[in-house]
Order: structure tokens, then sequence, then C-alpha cells
């Protein structure tokens, strides 16, 4: 294990975690700004944290150890996750980390686990938010690895941290496959942070959530953990078309002002992205529960498309 | 009223003579009716295809020792007003929700509140007292003082309420409430659902019991205008004005045309303003919060000019008896009617975004079907009635105060789901906006207030609130309200959403919950 790797895998975790919350912040920003009202300050989401970081978790008497477990192994999970997604700079070796593969269920251990906290308590609303996610993502996977499996076409490799070392390698800007894939990227990315028309995060309308309804037993720091390990999974999904479709700045050797400048690029691009999920959230209604496979087979066919232009080469 | 009463005789055959007939102070005819001719009036009523508006019981009313029930009729499309009175031997009487299922929740109500057992009714279960009260416990029994209760009643598992079950392969059963995620009121739905598909809904209200009837009692008319306003937040003039409109109508209080151009303002603001709400909270529950909030900003303002008006965002202690408690400046009208010239503009813009927003309108479309046979047998009312291609409004049925003149325009829509009630809700809202600027143009000048004296007497009245027929009933003896009956749109129209439900799914429930907008406060008294 080389010095690069290592320093990658602080490096990466920590500024995940720390941009996520101010991604989520814009989101919420603009949304509010689209409906004619101020909005929460940016910074508000790192308030929330630590103010729920500071609170003390409480439990249902119903509930067993996979609920005091769940938030542990989401929010290690997905940092887990987040070594597979270089955002500033990228490893010279990944030691098999940066698998596709690998990130994928790395994602679906995280869901898994939440959808198990959301049925243990054994609350209605728990159970049928974990029922409802189970359903979209029994549609939602294997449209993902689709996805992704157009990606590992267009650029031959399996090995993500590969894929943006050639696509930041990349003299012209457009190829045509890569703005085919940009639409199921963001599809996924929508449905994967349980978005409009997916889902809606900021109802607590009980009966129409569905990732809100599998936290909705959580408190304190476990519900900080959710919250932030969640905002994360939304930086890793943005990162991933970021690097992919504009891989402009980011660092392919480790070098100070190579990754300071990546790194404020990536901030830069990430907020013009959670901006542009802002504005699509404020433009749609949410979908009837039925018809989300609708959308995602957007994504299946574009992505299909895709690999058939890359065969047919 | 001559015809009426010929009509009437003919429909009771011989059982009644015409000197039995009375004529209340709003033109219904009041029918004393023996226990032996009740069953036969009944099948007779209902093969006239009349509607049961309201049923309620007065003790010891005119003399007569114990219960009478007042059974009150309406003819669809006529102004025709039937009341029954029926005096009670004992206290047991027989029971009509087989013929009208819509009694099913009065004689629950009545039984709760005096004791009076209802046979043959194919549900008899608690309405407002929850099973927590003590046994025999009727607060609206004259006998019944305003001290305090022995404590809660320790419930056992098979005491507790019982909801109708559903059970077989994959049904389960979601309680949901009455303490609700949101800030919303408290009310309990039970959902038996296949999946996500809802087989079944059963609704259970009344967790905000504040006893106004009976805080009403034995109190002097000009102090309970304010306890009507209180009975639902977004329609308190329209409760007041029927209030008021019914101690007048026993003092024949003759109401100055000014007052009455303003109570009519009022009332059409207030509808105005509760629609908007609703719009709003339809698009907020299809999550398209951007196309709600201008709803949301032209509701604001709209409560802003009530604050200019009458000095209270909600209008509350405006309406008095004999007219107004005071005169509006009128610098404030013509304000107003420069903020709805503008208004118009703004709602259309916001209608077009919503209109225009294939997602919205395809959340809207065929969700909460009410059918149209529903609106007689549960007498359902206001806009949503008018969404399911009924024509009630008792602005034109049973037109009170200004509304013989000035003929408010309807809208009727077939479809019966949300987006019907959207459009009418809609359509409602700039015909309202209309009338008012027509209003102001002609207000006449002049006193806003008459004496009007307390005389003994009852009286029925009736206004259309923005959720529709809304029915005040108060018997005065010597000088104080002895009692006071009032029965809220609301009350009826809950029960349309357990068969609108039926079919959708679970997630589209808060839609149809919204677009029905729903009193939760003005159902329990």
């Amino acid at each position: 294990m080389n010095l690069s790797f290592i320093a990658y895998c602080f490096i990466n975790i920590i500024f995940a975690a720390l941009v996520s919350p101010f991604f989520m912040g814009i989101v919420k920003k603009v949304k509010a700004l689209a409906q004619g009202r101020m909005g929460p300050p940016l910074m508000q989401q790192y308030y929330n944290l630590l103010k729920l970081f500071r609170k003390e978790a409480l439990y249902s008497t119903d509930s067993s150890w996979v609920t005091r477990v769940a938030p542990y192994v989401n929010i290690t999970v997905i940092a887990t996750a987040a070594l597979c997604v270089p955002l500033v700079f990228i490893p010279e070796a990944a030691y098999g980390i940066s698998n596709v593969i690998v990130f994928l269920y790395l994602l679906a251990t995280a869901r898994f686990f939440m959808a198990l906290s959301g049925l243990d308590a054994g609350s209605a609303f728990g159970g049928m938010g974990s029922s409802r996610e189970m359903s979209i993502s029994s549609v939602i996977e294997p449209v993902t690895i689709v996805v992704f499996a157009a990606l590992a076409f267009i650029f031959n490799t399996l090995n993500l941290h590969e894929m943006f070392r050639e696509s930041a390698g990349q003299v012209h800007l457009f190829d045509p496959s890569l703005v085919l894939i940009s639409i199921p990227l963001f599809i996924v990315l929508i449905v994967e942070t349980a978005r409009i028309p997916v889902d809606n995060p900021e109802t607590h309308l009980e009966l129409t959530m569905i990732h809100e309804a599998m936290m909705i037993e959580y408190s304190g720091r476990d519900l900080a953990l959710m919250d932030l390990s969640h905002a994360m999974k939304q930086t890793l999904l943005m990162a991933v078309l970021i690097n992919i479709i504009f891989p402009w700045g980011i660092a392919t050797e480790m070098g100070v002002a190579g990754i300071i400048s990546a790194a404020a690029g990536f901030l830069l691009k990430g907020a013009a992205l959670s901006a542009f999920i802002g504005l699509f959230e404020s433009s749609l209604a949410k979908m009837r529960f039925f018809l989300v496979p609708n959308l995602i087979m957007i994504a299946f066919f574009l992505s299909a498309l895709a690999i058939l232009l890359e065969v047919f080469r | 009223m001559e015809n009426m009463l010929k009509e009437m005789a003919s429909v009771l055959k011989q059982e009644i003579a015409a000197s039995d007939i009375t004529e209340g102070c709003s033109g219904e005819a009041y029918l004393d009716i023996s226990e032996d001719g009740f069953k036969a009036a009944i099948s007779d009523i209902f093969g006239r295809y009349l509607v049961l508006t309201g049923l309620f019981c007065a003790q010891d009313f005119e003399g007569h020792k114990g219960f009478t029930l007042f059974y009150v009729f309406e003819k669809k499309g006529t102004k025709s007003m039937l009341v029954l009175k029926r005096k009670l031997g004992a206290k047991t009487a027989h029971s009509i929700a087989e013929t009208f299922p819509s009694a099913c929740w009065y004689e629950r109500e009545i039984n709760d509140g005096f004791g009076v057992v209802f046979k043959g009714g194919f549900d008899n279960r608690n309405l407002f007292l929850h099973e927590n009260y003590p046994e025999k416990f009727h607060p609206l029994l004259k006998s019944f003082g305003s001290a305090r209760t022995d404590g809660e009643k320790k419930i056992t598992p098979l005491q507790e309420y019982w909801f109708k079950g559903f059970y077989g392969e994959g049904v389960y059963q979601i309680p949901v409430g009455p303490v609700h995620a949101g800030i919303i009121e408290p009310g309990h739905f039970r959902f038996s659902v296949i999946g996500e598909t809802v087989f079944n809904l059963e609704v259970r209200m009344f967790y905000k019991h504040r006893g106004v009837e009976k805080l009403a009692e034995g109190k002097a008319p000009e102090d309970c205008v304010c306890i009507t306003e209180s009975i639902s937040g977004d329609e308190s003039v329209a409760n007041a004005v029927a209030f008021c409109t019914a101690i007048e109508k026993i003092a024949k209080t003759k109401v100055p045309e000014r007052a009455l151009y303003l109570r009519t303002i009022f009332l059409e603001v207030e509808r105005i303003y509760s629609h908007l709400g609703g719009l709003a909270g339809m698009v907020v529950d299809v999550a398209f919060a951007m196309g709600a909030s201008p709803f949301f900003i032209l509701r604001e303002e709209i409560l802003r000019q009530n604050e200019v008006l009458t000095g209270s965002r909600f209008m509350k202690g405006i309406i008095g008896l004999g007219g107004l408690k005071k005169d509006v400046a009128p610098q404030s009208l013509t304000g107003l009617s420069a903020f709805l010239g503008e208004f118009t503009g703004r709602f259309n813009d916001a209608m077009d975004t919503i209109r225009s927003s294939a997602s919205t309108i395809d959340r809207f479309e065929k969700t909460g079907f009410v059918k149209r046979d529903l609106v007689p047998h549960l007498n359902l009312t206001g806009p949503m009635a008018r969404a399911t291609g009924a024509s009630v409004d008792t602005r034109l049925d049973h037109p009170y105060g200004l509304y013989e003149k000035i003929r408010p325009s309807q809208k009727i829509l077939y479809g019966g789901d949300v987006l019907s009630r959207f459009e009418v809700k809609a359509f409602e809202v700039l015909d309202c906006a209309s009338i008012i600027r027509r209003l102001i143009d002609e207000m006449p000048q002049g006193a806003v207030s008459s004496k009007c004296g307390i005389t003994d007497g009852y009286s029925l009245s009736m206004v259309e609130s923005p959720r529709g027929q809304n029915m005040h009933w108060v018997y005065i003896k010597k000088g104080v309200i002895d009692r006071y009956k009032v029965r809220t749109p609301s009350f009826c129209n809950w029960r349309a959403i357990e068969h609108a439900a039926l079919g959708n799914i679970v997630p589209d429930f808060p839609l149809i919950n919204k677009s029905m907008n729903l009193s939760y406060a003005g159902t329990d008294l």
C-alpha cells in the first residue's frame, strides 16, 4: 500500500463528508428560492447535524440490534464506497476498491440495512417505507447495473478510477455516448437519493414517504449518521456524473496545489449540479407510485442504446 | 308555502291533519308526527327523493317533558324544507339509518349526547364520546351540569373501539393518527390494504370535542357569537352569519342593507381564502411546491386585507346580532377592490402553471373518485358535491341575505375526481372575486346595525360556507339559548372520504384528503 493511496483514503472520505451537507443545503436553497421563500442558510445542514450529534438516541422498546447497528453500518459502508469514487484526485493504485461492481453492491448493502431498520421497530410507516423502497429497488438495481455496464463498454474497463482518468484525459469534450449516458446517470442519482418525482425529501406526510418512512424511528446521533450517509451517497453519485461528463480539473497525481484546485473545481461543479437538481425537483410533481418504473425505464433504454452504440462502433 | 303544505299533506296521506303543520321562521314546514305514523312517513319521504340534511334532539322542547327529535329534510332543487318533529315517549326510538344512511352519525351523536337509544340501526358504536368516558355520561342532558366529571374510565382491550376487520391473504391494516407527522388536526384513519391498494377505509374523528352546543346553553345570544366563530377556523364568518341570521329571524329583525352587503363580502372573502388554502394544499400534496407557493402568497395577502378590513385576519369579532359590530373604513373597501382587480390576473397565472404541469394533472386526474349516487344518500355538500355533478349550493337553493339579489354562478363538473374538485374551487375563487368587486361598487351607505331584540322561539338557518351547507338551529327559551345545534358541511362530507379512497393507492390518500379539505374541528363540536 503506497503513500498516495493512504492519503487518498483520508482526503476522499473527509472531503466527501465535509461537502455533502453543503450540496444538500444548495438543493434546499434553490428549491426555496423557486417557491419565493428565503430558504435556510447554506450552512444550516451543518448546524442540524451538529445539533443531532449532540443529542441522545432513543430506541423503540420493540426494536432489536438491527436498529442500533444500522446507522453505523450505513455510514461505514458509504464511507467505504467513497473510496470507489475519487472526488479530487485519482490515486496510482486502488487495490480493487475501484471496481464498479464493488461500488454498486456497497450501495445495495446500505440500502438493505436501511430497509431492515425500517421494518425492525414494527411501526406501520417504517414497514410501508421499506416495502416501497424494496419494490423500487427491484426495478432500479438492474437498471443501475445496465447503466454502469454501458459506462464499462464506453471506457472498456470496470475500474471507476480508470474511467475517471481516461475521461480527464479526453481531448474532445462531447463524446455522444457520454452525453447519452449522462441522462441515465442523472436518473439513477434522483432515484437513489429519494428525490422528486420518486420520493419527496421535504415531506413528512406519513402515507407517501419512502426514504423518510424508513428513518422515522431514528433520533439524535443515529439520525445524524443516517442523514450524513444519505448526503454522502448523493455526493458520490454526483461525483460519478461530474467526473465522467465534466472531468476537467480533477488531479491525476498527488500534489497540494493540484488537490486544492481540484477541490475548488469539484465544489463549484457540485454546487452547479445541486442547483440543477433543485430546479429539476421544483419543476415536477411527484409521480404516481406505480408510474415510477416508467422513469427508470428511460434510464434503461438510454443506457442500452449507449451499449449498442459502443458495440457497433 | 301553500303548495308545500299541500304536497306534504299528500305525502303523509291521512295520517297528518293540516293543522299539525306549522311554518318555521325561514319558511320550513314543521310537522308534528306520532310514533305510529312515523315509519310510514319516512318511507313516503324516501320515495319522494327527499334528502336528510339534519337530525338532532332537544330536551324539554315547548313543554314536552322528554326528548323531541327533529328530522330535517330538503327537496334538492326546490326551496322546500320539511322538519319532522317526533316527540319521544321513552328513551328509545326507531332508527332510520337503513333508509337514510346519513342518519347513522346523527343517531350515534344523539345517543352519546342524550342517551337516546336507536333500535334497528346498522351501527350503534359511540361517536363523539370515546370509550374512556365514564358510563352513563351524556353531556347534552339538562341534568348534566358543568361540574368536573370523575376521571377517565380504564378500558380493557375488549372495550376498545371496534373497527371493521378485514382479514385474508395479503390484507393488512395501517392505523394512521390521531397524532400525525405534520401539523394537522387529529383524526384516525384505519386502512385495510392489499399491497398499496386501499380495500377499506374507516375514519374515526371526534378527538377534539369542546362541547360547543353545551357551552351555548343558558347564554344570552349575543354572548354566543364568539363561540360560533370558533367552531371552525376558516369558517368563522359563515358560522357567525348563520347563527345571527337564526336569532334575527326569530326576533324578525331587519338587517340594514349595508350590513348585508358587508356580510356577503366577508362570506365571499372567506370562501376565497379557504379555497386558496385548499388549492395550495392539493398542489403541495403532489410535491409541486413551486406551483403551490403563488396560492399561499395570495392567501396570505387576503388575510392581510382581512386584517385591514376587520382588524382580524380571520374576520372574527365583526359579525354581530342585527348586523355588524362595527363599520369598515371606506378606504379599506376600495383597497380590497383594487387588490382583487390585480388578484384575478395573478390567480390565473398560478392556475396556468398547474394546468400546464403534466405531472400534476396526471396525479389529479381519476384520483379519489366520488360517485354521484352518494350525494343524496350521504347528503354531500359544497364544492365536493358540485364536482360530482350535483347542483347543490345553499346560496342558490335557499337564498339568504343578499343572495336573493346577487346570484353566484355555478360550475358543475361531472368528473368526481380530485381534478374536478380543483377546477370547481378555482372557478369559485374567481366568481367570488367578481361578486365582491360588484358589491363594493354598489355598496349602500347607512347604518350597519339595527337593534335586535331577543324573543323566544326557534329557527333554522343555513349558510353556504366554503365547504358547503352549514346548518344552525337555535331554540331560545326565556331569553337565553336552550338548545343550539350546528351541523357543519364537514360532518356530512367526512363520510365521502371512506368511499373516495377505495381502490386508490395509499400514497394518493393525502391528496384525496386535501382535495376535500374537511375540517376536523367543525365535525367535532
